[in-house]
């Protein structure tokens, strides 16, 4: 009972204003380039006042690894779901961790705190 | 042929299909912007998001499906993002805590919440929703006004799978 009441909260919560990314350990599958591998994404933005979001790929230590993507900093309208794919060589998956994506904010006209989100999954698996 | 189409008819069955209906629930956070913050200014070297100070928090909700899979890790500002030219040092202050939840198990949230520089970061054990303020304040250097103008500062808000 608890779990449904959790599922039907989380449903009505998504439907406000939030930043969702899945899944949180995505599975690498060859890609169709000789040693790069592809994880592929989900994002999806409810947030209105976000139109932006840019992806970057870390190792444990939050330094950049280097990835492809179709665009690093890519367009979501609000209560849209964008699917992306994130090429990585094969070479740097010991060290790749983090895939996050983070929402790019506006300017205000206000004197005010504007908050940024940041999800991030992890590819080198999940915690046993 | 007639009594073929009969005899055929006759032995029509009605057609039935099952459709399964398939849910899967994996780890998955949302982060949910309630309400972005105001700095008010209750004296001219101050800029602060305390109701006291005429300021509104900014409260950030984090949404997690399963228990055990995230860290909500929250970063209070240490510098403007936008201002008008400052010439003096700003020193800047902030904390965040929980302010509600959705399940009685996260009451432990803020007594094990771990701080490091300007992050605050929280386990998320239980699965569901935790509602999160973040204060933040900025004093102008030796007490001198702020310039006139609009101030911008960025709460960074980072849910990670751990």
């Amino acid at each position: 009972m608890l779990s449904k009441l959790t599922i039907a909260f989380m449903g009505w919560a998504t439907a406000i204003s939030g930043h969702e990314m899945t899944p949180a350990y995505p599975i690498l599958k060859p890609s169709h380039v000789i040693g790069i591998v592809k994880a592929e994404m989900s994002l999806f933005n409810s947030r209105e006042e976000v139109q932006y979001y840019q992806i970057d790929l870390y190792d444990l230590n939050w330094k950049n690894i280097p990835f492809s993507t179709t665009y690093r900093i890519f367009k979501v309208g609000y209560k849209e779901r964008k699917n992306f794919v994130v090429y990585i060589r094969e070479s740097d998956l010991d060290e790749a961790t983090y895939l996050c994506t983070t929402s790019k904010i506006k300017r205000r006209a206000e004197s005010s705190t504007i908050i940024s989100s940041k999800i991030c999954s992890r590819i080198d698996g999940e915690p046993a | 042929m007639k009594y073929t189409i009969a005899l055929l008819s006759l032995c029509a069955l009605p057609a039935f299909a099952n459709v399964d209906i398939v849910g899967n629930v994996s780890a998955k956070c949302v982060i949910q912007t309630d309400k972005s913050g105001v700095y008010g200014n209750p004296t001219a070297p101050v800029l602060s998001t305390t109701p006291a100070d005429g300021g509104v928090l900014p409260v950030i909700r984090f949404d997690v499906a399963l228990a055990n899979y995230y860290t909500a890790n929250i970063t209070h500002p240490t510098s403007f993002s936008s201002s008008p030219s400052l010439s003096d040092n700003v020193t800047w202050t902030g904390s965040t805590s929980v302010t509600n939840t959705s399940d009685a198990g996260m009451s432990g949230y803020d007594a094990a919440k771990v701080v490091y520089d300007n992050t605050t970061v929280f386990d998320l054990t239980v699965a569901g929703s935790t509602w999160f303020s973040t204060a933040s304040s900025a004093t102008y250097a030796a007490s001198k006004p702020f310039p006139g103008g609009t101030y911008t500062a960025v709460v960074q808000a980072t849910c990670i799978a751990k």
